[in-house]
């Protein structure tokens, strides 16, 4: 199947899988009352002022099937809403919120991949050596420790113990004014980039002090997860009758692993690894808001506190569309590194 | 089937595994004898609410009266967290209890009888899985209304689609073997094949993914009291525990670490819960994979 | 003609979460230069473990107790104890000067990699300075012949690529080189090793008769055919024309008439390349069609060793009789050996076939028979002679 049209497809599925979810999510809200659903239509905070002229403009209190409807409609236009906590509307504050997230997700996607597929190699090289049984003991503890409260911890520790050498939030609040100041630009709103093109030290250093303890947080759990399935189909791949060929042939341990085995244990863990972006999507909002880092996630959280509507609703529409991209990528991925698959998932 | 006494044995052998099993045995008897150990004060009527030792919202440090300390509100630590046992259990084995249900059934179906029933089904459980489960929870506990309660079912509602995935799956590795031909062959109805024949096999993997899940669904059941979307102010939950110590965590300048016990306690209550069943889960892992031979 | 390879005293044990497994037990046996010996045997008669012995890859929890394969290597004469080499220089012998083909050809292949990619990664391994000599042949060439304004630009460029090669050539494990091949994207200035390779990946798949052999090359081995594999693993196992080919049992996985044109194989292999092959396998059709000498081997110990001839003609030992007797002819009766298998976790006292032997004496249960010449190059292991 040729790419283009492979990639084509897949985008049209993402219409149903949209519709899905927005169907559900739009079910959730009609469980609030008409005047909460109004944030859903507005587009400034003036015309939030005469609710029932809204309700009537909008049609809040026609069958469900029809403000889905316009809704759907509404979206279409481009206008997804007016989000009450952060007092913009809701297309604006996803691309106002996003850097800061991106920030994050750029420092910890390569260190959980690059990680874990490092520490579970090592283990399933040794297995049932020191090494293998160390390494899941700290995958087992990582994957159970609760994000929330190891970010406590770790603000207890390195910003109160050790008198703010990692602060939470993004900037300090000297730097935050260097940001925000005429001679800054503003490329990206990606701290660390702008820093760079802008051929700023001190804020680069900034930005990094407050990036290390979130991603670190965020990325714990995940790492756990990839290292423990790095390993299992490491150890699988090593059963293989390949790798005794490879040994026949004279090949050095270190190949055998690293060029003959890993090639194949990867396979799995990049199916997967569409999965794991979602639960960095879990991840993102609790990071977020212990960190004050005010990302997507904690604009989420604070929209789902104070049932703001269209925010939770934005949201969920932003989440899945990035999912399905993201698992569209990883299809494809997979088939450039498994020659048996290809392309509409037939495996010869 | 594994022979049971081998599967003991090996659960038994390694350490990892022996520290989980000794870890849930510890929470069990704690949880079943709560009333003992955190008994409850004169006159309190709920023993869910964590009794309050006046209305200060500044933490006290572990004493004898309160062993573990008080945490902002006065509320004590060491109540909290016993009385907290028995809520993690519960919302534990009810989410993962009804989870199995549902996601055997609907798998089933999907699994066997494939076609549409089957498409429809996955396009369902696709949607449920595009989505972060912590932000779906979110919306359902905002939209029914914060409390335990609107966890569990927020919990549940995101949990079955793996499970009906997996028991899909299996059933489909089933429905090929050709014991299912002979059974059908000699006239059983459908639903005799798969609750006899299909569904004890499928039994293991689930049983691997509950015990893991045990875990998974304690750690979301905290987030979410945590963030204030699930057990209200002044439960015994540990998720609710911890969320009071957002205010302390740094103390004075002098003294930062000086609020440790209201972060650490709770916090490491859960990590312990959740490590035991992981361990275990683990271990069963190790022991039901085909592909891991038997040394 | 001496000895190739000369095994005495092997043991190679397994423990188990079971028990103990007593794989191979005090085995002697010679492999002949420019021979083809069969061992034939039931499955779990230890014949595959032989193989895998004398190449020191008895997998984890299996353990070579104790013994000796010596190994003579024609080109230098020397004698070399196997058992006691250090890892490196045993990787120097494996797929070089001793090379082994398995049984499942789709098994054997590693299904991310092409073909010629896996074969080639034999000749970059054991050939290097050949291929080094070669590529800076090369280079020298276009370095000699160039004129020109694209020629001088380049010049230097060649020049240190020439340097590199002659280095390669000299010192194939040098440490520049090494170091270059380590870093991802450096890698890519040695692409001529990697052609040279390739052009005799070529030569050799057309060697083993594989059709359209540089297209096939740049397939994945799930592209090819069961027969098309097994060729590919043969001519990975041929590439750096070993002195001893192991195939353990290749032609049991394929069909009846690729299996005829595999041994047709085999005895071009013979025939050309003098080499001996240690061919293992539980069908005795398959080894008369290209064994000279046959080992019968039952529960980790050998029962016979003789020529073809004479273990067809004149079988010794009751176990290779009953095995002859029990290949199917069409209008006889089919006869079976009985009893099962000796169990590998405890074995009979003394001969391990004394249960199942229609001529046991109550001595072959105190003590195990040592193999005895009997007649010229026939060896017994009972107490029948």
């Amino acid at each position: 199947m040729e790419l283009r049209s492979y990639i084509i497809r897949r985008l049209l599925l993402l219409i149903p899988v949209l519709f899905g979810v927005t169907l559900f999510i739009f079910g959730i809200t009609m469980m609030f009352s008409p005047i909460e659903r109004v944030s859903l239509y507005v587009t400034s905070a003036r015309q939030m002022s005469d609710i029932p002229a809204l309700i009537e403009t909008y049609g809040l209190d026609r069958p469900f099937f029809v403000q889905y409807g316009n809704w759907i409609g509404q979206v279409f236009s481009g206008n997804l809403g007016w989000s009450r906590v952060v007092g913009m509307p809701v297309w604006d504050a996803i691309w106002t919120f996003l850097p800061a997230t991106l920030e994050l997700a750029i420092f910890a996607c390569p260190l959980i991949i690059l990680l874990g597929i490092f520490l579970g190699t090592t283990a399933a090289a040794h297995k049932d050596r020191p090494l293998d049984h160390g390494t899941r003991v700290m995958a087992i503890v990582g994957w159970s420790l609760p994000t929330f409260w190891l970010g406590l911890v770790l603000i207890m520790i390195f910003y109160g113990y050790f008198r703010g050498v990692l602060p939470p939030s993004r900037l300090s609040i000297q730097m935050d004014m260097v940001v925000n100041s005429a001679d800054f630009v503003r490329y990206t709103h990606i701290n660390t980039i702008d820093a760079i093109l802008n051929l700023n030290g001190p804020v680069l250093l900034d930005a990094l002090r407050h990036l290390v303890l979130p991603v670190i947080t965020l990325s714990v759990v995940n790492v756990a997860f990839i290292m423990r399935l790095m390993r299992s189909s490491m150890l699988e791949a090593l059963g293989k009758g390949y790798i005794l060929t490879a040994r026949a042939k004279g090949l050095a341990e270190r190949m055998v692993i690293n060029k003959h085995a890993r090639r194949n244990a990867l396979i799995p863990v990049i199916t997967v690894s569409g999965y794991v972006f979602a639960g960095l999507a879990n991840g993102v909002v609790i990071t977020e808001t212990i960190f004050t880092y005010k990302g997507i996630g904690w604009w989420a959280w604070q929209s789902a506190v104070r049932l703001d509507i269209a925010s939770v609703l934005g949201f969920a529409l932003f989440n899945a569309v990035l999912f399905v991209l993201v698992n569209l990528v990883v299809d494809i991925l997979y088939t450039r590194v498994d020659p048996r698959v290809r392309l509409g998932g037939a495996v010869q | 089937m594994t022979d049971w006494k081998f599967t003991a044995r090996q659960l038994v052998r390694n350490p990892l595994s022996l520290m989980g099993i000794l870890i849930i045995v510890v929470f069990t008897i704690i949880a079943i004898f709560a009333p003992l150990i955190a008994p409850l004060p004169e006159g309190h009527r709920d023993a869910y609410m964590i009794p309050r030792d006046g209305y200060s919202a500044i933490p006290t440090p572990p004493s004898e009266e309160h062993v573990f300390g008080t945490t902002e509100g006065q509320y004590d630590i060491f109540y909290g967290v016993v009385w907290g046992t028995r809520s993690a259990f519960r919302v534990a084995l009810v989410v993962i209890g009804i989870t199995i249900l549902v996601g055997i059934a609907l798998g089933s179906l999907a699994g066997y009888f494939g076609g549409l029933l089957d498409d429809v089904i996955m396009r369902i459980t696709d949607i449920f899985l595009a989505f972060p489960a912590l932000i779906l929870a979110m919306a359902i506990v905002a939209a029914i209304g914060p409390s335990l309660r609107s966890v569990m079912i927020a919990l549940t509602a995101i949990w079955w689609p793996s499970y009906a995935r997996l028991i899909r799956g299996d059933i489909l590795q089933v429905r090929e073997e050709d014991y299912i031909e002979a059974s059908r062959g000699l006239g059983a109805s459908s639903a005799r094949v798969i609750i006899r024949h299909a569904l004890p096999n499928a039994i293991y993997p689930t049983l691997i993914m509950a015990s893991l899940d045990i875990g998974a669904v304690v750690l979301s059941a905290a987030a979410l009291s945590f963030l204030g979307l699930g057990a209200p102010e002044g439960y015994a939950d540990w998720g609710q525990l911890t969320s009071f110590a957002r205010n302390w965590i740094v103390g004075p300048v002098s003294d930062p670490l000086k609020y440790w016990y209201a972060v650490t306690i709770p916090g490491l209550f859960i990590l312990f819960f959740v490590l035991g069943w992981n361990l275990l889960g683990d271990a069963f892992r190790d022991i039901f994979d085909p592909r891991l031979a038997r040394r | 003609m001496g000895d190739l390879i000369r095994i005495r005293d092997l043991t190679v044990r397994f423990y188990t979460y079971e028990g103990v497994v007593h794989a191979i037990n005090d085995l002697d046996l010679d492999i002949r230069q420019g021979e083809t010996l069969g061992i034939v045997g039931e499955t779990g008669s230890g014949k595959s473990m032989t193989a895998l012995a004398i190449l020191r890859l008895i997998p984890y929890p299996g353990k070579i107790e104790s013994g000796s394969i010596v190994f003579r290597d024609r080109d230098s004469g020397g004698e070399t104890e196997l058992l006691k080499l250090r890892e490196d220089r045993m990787r120097a012998i494996r797929g070089n000067k001793i090379s082994m083909v398995f049984q499942e050809p789709g098994a054997a292949l590693n299904p991310v990699y092409t073909i010629g990619d896996q074969i080639s990664e034999v000749f970059l391994l054991h050939r290097r300075r050949e291929l080094g000599r070669q590529a800076k042949r090369r280079v020298d060439s276009l370095l000699s012949g160039g004129n020109g304004l694209a020629a001088g630009v380049k010049r230097p460029f060649w020049q240190w690529q020439s340097r590199l090669y002659n280095k390669i050539a000299e010192e194939p494990h040098a440490v520049e080189p090494r170091l270059l091949n380590r870093m991802p994207l450096f890698k890519r200035l040695l692409w001529r090793l990697q052609d040279e390779a390739n052009l005799l990946t070529v030569k050799m798949l057309k060697d083993v008769e594989i059709p359209d052999a540089a297209r096939v090359a740049a397939h994945y081995p799930h592209e090819l055919s069961g027969g098309m594999k097994q060729r590919a693993v043969i001519a990975m196992a041929l590439a750096c024309s070993p002195e001893l080919l192991i195939a353990d049992e290749p032609t049991t996985s394929l069909d009846v008439t690729i299996q005829a044109q595999m041994l047709e194989l085999f005895r071009r292999i013979k025939a050309d390349r003098g080499a001996s092959v240690l061919f293992i396998t539980h069908n005795l059709g398959v080894a008369a069609e290209v064994c000279d000498r046959l080992a019968v081997m039952y529960a980790g110990r050998l029962c016979e060793v003789a020529t073809l001839e004479d273990i067809f003609l004149h079988p010794l030992h009751p176990y290779t009789r009953a095995l002859l007797n029990a290949v199917p002819i069409p209008g006889k009766e089919l006869q079976t050996i009985p009893g099962a298998l000796a169990d590998a976790l405890n074995p009979p006292p003394g001969c391990r076939f004394h249960p199942r032997c229609p001529s046991a004496m109550p001595m072959c249960q105190q003590e195990r028979p040592k193999l005895k010449l009997v007649a010229k190059d026939h060896m017994v292991a009972c107490y029948l002679f």
